[in-house]
């Protein structure tokens, strides 16, 4: 059964059944109707041929085939791991390093900040920053030449190093959201646990990891969560900055489903990919989330 | 940790943050003319106001700034409150198969927006959606729901129970709970979610470049982008100056809204 | 759980719904002057575009009002959706080659043989350019642009090196190995997207044939021709005559900062560098890239010609038509050749920039051939895989052989399919 199972007795839950009802049914509606129904659509043309004129051709599962066939498309499965791998390690990571590091400081707002405006600048200037940034003789590379480095890597060219740094450039944007959620969490924190781990003499890590860490949950769980999701969709900084390539070296499976779909009007086969990757981020997603949304935190 | 060293970490390492919004800066003041990319950290000449001026007359954003301003503030408005009654519904009300109902929610940001363009342009050109105002609210508010519904569920589930419990003791309705007390307890998360959904409904491309046409309706960020591409059109600094501009609201939005998070809202007094 | 499926019911039949309601389009509402909805993947044109509505209204009374789109494939992408809805476009841009024959072939762009009739009678255009707009012998669309793609080289690089303008082949490469010698890289290359001209440049200049033939299936990428002319590509590269293929620098700065002396580009790219800075015939000039086969009657020219289209199902059929013929007059294409600053097909037209001017008189002259651009004669599908292989190379020039073969595989899969 659900997670949602309480010791509760029944008769409370259901006390409450037209108004919860009555509650969820805006949020249920909205995103069933603008988000899910054309989603349906998609799943419908992945199971035809189709080339965005006349009509969709039913072909069964052939187009799940022909993504399998392809020898690239492991290629772009094993770079969109990378991404989430990279996600969850670097602005995960530092997010949470900077909100603990601005919990309760003095002036720890401020300090918060030049985090959180990369997430505020528009992605038109930040694609257009970075790649100046990461381009041969671009401006990284003329700051290590000041430091007398000056046979650096093709930052944008050589694989899986252009994945790594746009990985960087993505967590560059991400780090103040995620610092945001943690001090949210942190937050929410009861004062009373704390101050008595405190009298206890707990202290930094041990702090952290019997307290801190154990409270932050529920919003670690969004922040990971939403990390895995957006992570797993990666498309506009390696569109942008690559464009997949050189060859295919860089494509994510975002990437191919969108050069499939349309710059080659394979509808079909994009939207088999599309799919593929809608089903594997929800499976991840519920896997992930069921586990760490239900054993403590009884809801 | 002492303060000092985690003041001292901050410091250089918000410094560090701040090296590309620096060169951003540096690179969307220089002219057009004498712009060259050797000496990229070097500041040379300040354009930077005709290079906006540039930008603006290029993409004709002017025309949208309104129209994103109506979005960007309704659109995460509705999101915020919808999501938070679904978080509401799961957590306090105890909805049965709660956790399935949010996995439904959730799941509308799981695949990606690209596959969802062309139906939805379909389905608004049919019943008159297609480049209207209300049509844009709409889409961009369901778009906010799942993230708003996620972070609001996870942040309701650090009310203790009890708190609903008692509230109920006092004779109050749902309604009122809701609007009450989970709502005012919840101010810190629901201004964040609501700035970090503004922000991204401010930059969105894809909707709009899809789903509207004039340009009294197109967000300003797909009027901007226009003015790039390889047949042509504006110079580097003029496009850096554009997403400067086009980013000043929203980096002034977090300012603004830093108070919020300044104070230790901690639940610990429920 | 009956609460969990009255949803997802109801999501099914409204997209059988949506399924069902497909076929849209409109009367043609008939009238001859207004207001044309016109869609252009050249967004960064509106302007030249708006400007255009002086003279438009003036000469027909008609004004376009703009939408433009920045990413090329989702503007493909809506354009075929809009066909099926009452948002069919009364005028828009497109590309010449395969993508115009699909939809011809579906019947959804309008006929436009009597403007070209007139318009060739008239001796506003050459019967060449026609071809690229001739399905079973009626014409469809009108070009909106044509942009010849040449050599731009920055003249202080090339004077202080001594170089002239090279007219035979061998100049050309005397001039590269100079430049290089000097320690300037003489040509840009990008490893994204537009990795295609050079690999054009040398095929077409070899044996117009075989580029025809790679167009056509008839010739295979993997042919020996193909792969000795990608050996030479290769040792050019490895002699380092191409720029970083690392570099994201905008060709037009690179070019104003002598990152490389010369860039093969369209001709629309005065714009680009007028743009950066740098002024026409001053700065920098152009010359037509000579043949590599100096045995060829005559020098193969590389065209890129953007059609403008009418939906046949749109309400505003008429009206596009109108706009479309006035389109092609030496008034017209005399006021858009001043806005945007690129050549003119029309002959009787003036061209306000004399470098743009006497280029268009140089390709239109008995000693040139002009041919498709490889990014409108190969099938969409070969060209994506083309393009990724052209920059897998540049980005890590080897034997050829291996990029080849992917290309092939791909142009195999294309051709069966289309037996």
């Amino acid at each position: 059964m659900t997670s949602d199972q309480t010791p509760n007795p029944r008769r409370a839950k259901d006390q409450y059944r037209w108004s919860a009802a009555g509650f969820i049914a805006p949020g249920v509606l909205l995103v069933a109707v603008l988000l899910y129904l054309p989603l349906l659509w998609t799943t419908f043309l992945s199971l035809t041929e189709y080339n965005g004129l006349g009509d969709p051709e039913w072909v069964g599962f052939a187009n799940y085939v022909e993504m399998l066939d392809d020898p690239e498309f492991i290629g772009s499965v094993l770079n969109t791991l990378l991404w989430v791998a990279g996600t969850l390690l670097v602005p995960v990571g530092i997010g949470l390093g900077v909100a603990l590091l601005t919990w309760n400081l003095k002036g720890g707002t401020w300090l918060r900040l030049p985090f959180l405006i990369p997430y505020a600048l528009s992605g038109i200037g930040v694609g257009v920053i970075w790649s100046f940034i990461l381009s041969g003789d671009g401006a990284l590379d003329q700051a290590l030449a000041a430091f007398g480095i000056a046979d650096t890597p093709r930052w944008l060219v050589d694989a899986p190093l252009n994945t790594v740094v746009m990985i960087l450039a993505t967590a560059w944007q991400g780090v103040g959201v995620n610092a945001l959620l943690f001090t949210i969490g942190l937050q929410s924190i009861p004062k009373e646990p704390l101050e008595a781990a405190r009298v206890d003499g707990a202290n930094g890590l041990r702090l952290f990891t019997s307290i801190l860490w154990p409270m932050l949950r529920p919003l670690t769980a969004v922040v990971v969560g939403l990390s895995i999701v957006a992570s797993l969709k990666t498309f506009d900084i390696v569109q942008g900055m690559t464009k997949g390539g050189p060859g295919r070296a860089s494509e994510t499976l975002a990437l191919t489903m969108y050069k499939e779909t349309f710059v080659n009007s394979e509808y079909g086969l994009g939207s088999a990919i599309a799919v593929f990757l809608t089903v594997v981020t929800l499976a991840a997603s519920i896997l992930y989330l069921r586990q760490q949304l239900s054993s403590k935190h009884g809801v | 940790m002492s303060r000092i060293i985690r003041t001292t970490v901050l410091a250089v390492l918000g410094a560090l943050w701040l090296l590309p919004v620096y060169l951003l800066l540096v690179n969307a003041a220089k002219s057009p003319e004498s712009f060259t990319t050797k000496e990229s950290w070097i500041p040379t000449d300040f354009s930077l106001l005709d290079n906006i001026a540039e930008a603006v007359r290029l993409s004709g954003l002017a025309e949208s700034a309104a129209s994103t301003l109506l979005y960007a503030v309704v659109a995460p408005a509705i999101a915020v409150v919808v999501g938070a009654a679904a978080g509401f519904a799961i957590v306090a009300l105890r909805l049965r198969h709660g956790f399935a109902w949010f996995v439904v929610i959730f799941g509308g940001t799981v695949f990606p927006l690209q596959m969802i363009l062309l139906p939805l342009f379909d389905a608004y050109s049919r019943v008159g959606l297609f480049d209207s105002r209300p049509g844009m609210i709409v889409v961009y508010t369901a778009i906010s729901i799942p993230f708003s519904a996620f972070v609001m569920r996870n942040f309701f589930t650090g009310i203790a129970h009890n708190v609903f419990e008692a509230a109920v003791l006092d004779g109050a309705s749902t309604w009122r709970i809701f609007a009450r007390v989970y709502l005012p307890m919840a101010s810190s998360a629901l201004v964040a979610v609501f700035i970090l959904q503004a922000t991204f409904i401010w930059n969105d491309f894809l909707l709009g470049l899809v789903l509207s046409q004039s340009d009294t309706v197109r967000p300003i960020v797909t009027s901007l982008a226009g003015m790039q591409s390889t047949y042509g059109g504006a110079q580097m600094s003029t496009v850096l100056a554009g997403g400067l501009l086009v980013s000043l609201p929203t980096v002034v939005l977090f300012l603004f809204t830093q108070k919020f998070f300044a104070r230790g809202l901690a639940l610990g007094q429920y | 759980m009956r609460s969990r499926t009255i949803p997802l019911i109801a999501a099914a039949a409204a997209a059988s719904l949506l399924l069902a309601s497909c076929g849209g389009g409109n009367e043609d509402d008939g009238a001859t002057t207004g207001t044309l909805d016109f869609y252009t993947n050249k967004a960064a044109w509106e302007p030249d575009f708006d400007e255009l509505n002086a003279q438009s209204e003036g000469d027909v009374d008609i004004s376009l009002n703009t939408t433009g789109y920045s990413d090329a494939a989702q503007y493909d992408a809506f354009i075929k959706q809009s066909f099926r809805t009452d948002k069919s476009p009364g005028l828009f841009t497109w590309q010449t080659g395969p993508s115009l024959a699909e939809l011809v072939d579906e019947g959804l762009v309008a006929e436009t043989t009597d403007i070209w009739t007139k318009a060739v009678d008239e001796g506003w255009i050459g019967d060449d350019l026609k071809d690229a707009y001739t399905f079973d012998g009626k014409q469809y669309c009108v070009p909106m642009n044509v942009a010849y793609w040449v050599m731009y080289y920055n003249k202080h690089v090339f004077e202080e090196q001594g170089i002239a303008e090279p007219t035979t082949w061998a100049e050309l490469d005397a001039a590269a190995t100079r430049l290089s010698g000097a320690g300037i890289t003489p040509y840009y290359q990008t490893s994204t997207l537009f990795t295609f001209p050079w690999f054009q440049q040398l095929v077409a200049g070899t044996d117009p044939e075989l580029y025809n033939g790679l167009a056509t299936g008839e010739v295979k990428y993997t042919d020996p021709r193909i792969v000795a002319i990608m050996e030479t590509w290769r040792d050019q590269q490895e002699a380092g005559w191409f720029s970083d293929a690392g570099a994201t620098v905008d060709p037009a700065v690179g070019l104003k900062q002598g990152d490389f002396a010369m860039i093969n580009f369209g001709s629309f790219f005065n714009g680009s560098l007028d743009g950066a800075g740098m002024v026409s015939g001053e700065d920098y000039d152009m010359f037509v890239i000579p043949a590599v086969n100096p045995d060829l009657d005559k020098t193969p020219v590389a065209v890129e010609s953007g059609p403008l289209c009418v939906a046949e199902n749109s309400s505003q059929k008429t009206l596009g038509l109108e706009y479309s013929e006035w389109w092609m007059s030496p008034d017209a294409q005399t006021a858009w050749s001043a806005a945007r600053g690129d050549v003119a097909f029309n002959p009787k037209a003036t061209v306000a920039d004399p470098m743009l001017e006497e280029l268009g008189t140089t390709v239109a002259g008995d000693e040139y051939e002009r041919y498709d651009r490889y990014y409108e004669a190969t099938p969409t599908p070969i060209l994506t895989v083309a393009l990724e292989q052209f920059g897998a190379f540049i980005a890590n020039p080897g034997d050829p052989l291996p990029f080849l073969e992917t290309i092939q595989a791909e142009a195999d899969d294309y051709w069966a399919d289309q037996g």
